[in-house]
């Protein structure tokens, strides 16, 4: 009870108070939304189904990649180049997916050849003359469009990735509860039991892949869109995937809420450090990373397994 | 003839672990696997829940051949297994871990939740339902594994040794538990090294030594059967 109370107000918060944070604040929060919903996206497959993905990037950059091309080449609207982007990654993530588990990787196996799917991506983005090559692609600036997902001031982004964020919070809360949802928790704790006891792992594991790739490009979109700028080595770079996975990993793999707490935790913790910490260069990075090994030494289940400490819920 | 083997044989390499292995499974039927350690016995149980490919031979499970099929396919067929070695989902609650194997025959959350409900009643685990897989003893693991084995739905369950490292008293529960389950009609491939509950349970029995079969028939029989007995003490000298 105590904690619907808790998450109706945190949400009423998030709805309601924007409108009169200054600036600064609200960009801090635009990256928290923005960290949370690839942490959510990470999530279902690194979190539900266990399978470490390394190379999120990869969903991350054909997103922003396409919509942006898409809208710069034929004047598509970000909104169905959005989609378009997510079934594109979907669609990559598949064929990754496939060749990785039909052929048995498991673990920092399977780890390894996503981050290696994704620097593929990176260096064909960067040696190839269409998308931008190294430089990259700007979307002009001009008028604000809602229609093309151009807006005046950072506020209505906001309200975007809030949306973003909050629809796949409910997408893992519906997954959680689903056939799919107790497969995936299933292959995660032990895949030979979990094909024993007539769970299809392959399948699973692909239909978390299609999910997990499909949020992640969407994420994209909304990146290149915000930023009206994108480039292979932040968006195909390793960073994009680390924060992912460190969202979720910090604030509860395989829960719900992990990524968004993870999130709200994690980027204040790398803003502050980097407004307090002036002139010495890399201190900030040096605090952020003190921070993350505490919480990985001392919270090996993040924050929402230390609040619950009950990491697979299942009440009805 | 619910599961029919002919000539089942399984090479890792050079060694033999299984050869020419041949058995019969009735529906409703408590068939025991036994044998001296190595013998081959949970191989087989590997070849017929298709967690290995056999290098040779034939296995028709309800007259359909399931050789090459992968273990959930197998399992949705109506061959269900349990693990030598108990495979709990350590982080999932007991109902969760049955809820798994429910869904083998639902789509639906609600009715793998009752299912599941009723079988860890039937197997006693009741009171432990929402207690993590991790938190329970050994004798409950075993149960947790019988009921997952069960939510699937099996026509015959293929149980690996459930009361290796029991006490007495809850062998004989177990073995309670075993006759509750053929009595709802489940047929059972039973592989144990306890040889009074196996002698109590079987209907037939069927010895393993070096990957073959050397011995078959009424439990009695063979129990007196000079091979298998050589097999288990040695030979005279």
């Amino acid at each position: 009870m105590a904690a619907e109370v808790a998450g109706g107000l945190a949400l009423g918060l998030l709805l309601v108070a924007p409108p009169f944070l200054p600036p600064y604040f609200l960009e801090i929060l635009i990256s928290v939304m923005l960290f949370g919903y690839l942490g959510a996206a990470w999530n279902i497959l690194g979190g539900y189904a266990g399978q470490f993905s390394f190379g999120h990037a990869a969903y991350f950059g054909i997103g922003a990649y396409t919509s942006t091309l898409l809208f710069l080449r034929l004047g598509v609207t970000p909104w169905l180049g959005m989609l378009a982007g997510g079934a594109l990654a979907a669609a990559f993530g598949l064929l990754a997916g496939y060749l990785s588990f039909r052929y048995g990787l498991r673990g920092p196996y399977f780890s390894l050849v996503t981050l290696a799917f994704a620097e593929m991506l990176r260096v064909v983005a960067v040696n190839t003359k269409a998308v931008g090559s190294s430089l990259g692609l700007v979307i002009p600036s001009r008028e604000a469009a809602p229609i093309d997902f151009v807006f005046g001031g950072k506020l209505p982004y906001y309200y975007v990735i809030l949306a973003m964020t909050l629809g796949a919070v409910w997408i893992t809360r519906r997954l959680e509860r689903s056939k799919l949802g107790y497969a995936l928790r299933a292959i995660r704790e032990n895949e030979d039991a979990a094909e024993a006891s007539g769970v299809d792992a392959l399948g699973m594991k692909l239909r978390a892949m299609a999910l997990s790739s499909f949020l992640t490009a969407l994420g994209g979109t909304f990146y290149a869109q915000y930023f009206a700028y994108i480039d292979p080595s932040i968006t195909f770079g390793p960073a994009v995937s680390i924060q992912g996975l460190l969202q979720a990993i910090v604030g509860g793999a395989g829960t719900v809420l992990g990524p968004v707490v993870g999130a709200f935790v994690l980027t204040p913790v790398s803003e502050l450090s980097r407004a307090m910490i002036r002139g010495r260069a890399g201190v900030d990075v040096m605090v952020y990373g003190l921070v993350l090994i505490l919480v990985i030494s001392f919270l090996p289940n993040g924050l929402m397994g230390w609040v619950r400490r009950r990491p697979a819920p299942g009440r009805s | 003839m619910l599961l029919e083997v002919d000539g089942l044989t399984k090479r890792f390499g050079g060694l033999s672990a299984v050869s020419g292995f041949s058995l019969g499974v009735e529906a409703g039927e408590i068939v025991g696997l036994i044998g001296p350690n190595g013998a081959g016995k949970t191989t087989v149980f590997h070849l017929l829940s298709g967690f290995h490919a056999p290098t040779a031979g034939a296995i028709r499970f309800k007259g359909v051949s399931v050789v090459g099929a992968r273990p959930h396919e197998i399992c949705r067929r109506g061959l269900a297994r349990t693990f030598q070695i108990v495979q709990p989902f350590v982080n999932l609650t007991a109902l969760e871990n049955v809820m798994v194997g429910a869904f083998n025959r639902t789509d639906d959350p609600a009715a793998a939740r009752a299912r599941a409900g009723e079988l860890l009643e039937f197997v006693g685990l009741g009171a432990r339902r929402d207690t993590p897989a991790r938190a329970l003893t050994l004798p409950d693991r075993k149960r947790l594994e019988m009921a997952r084995g069960l939510a699937t739905g099996p026509e015959l369950l293929l149980l690996d040794e459930v009361m290796s490292g029991l006490n007495p008293t809850e062998i004989e529960a177990i073995i309670g538990l075993i006759r509750r389950i053929h009595a709802h009609g489940i047929a059972l491939l039973i592989i144990e090294h306890v040889m009074r509950a196996i002698m109590a349970l079987s209907q037939r029995i069927v010895v393993l030594h070096h990957g073959e079969k050397i011995a078959e028939g009424r439990p009695a029989d063979v129990a007196r059967d000079a091979r298998v007995i050589e097999a288990y003490l040695g030979a005279e000298p």
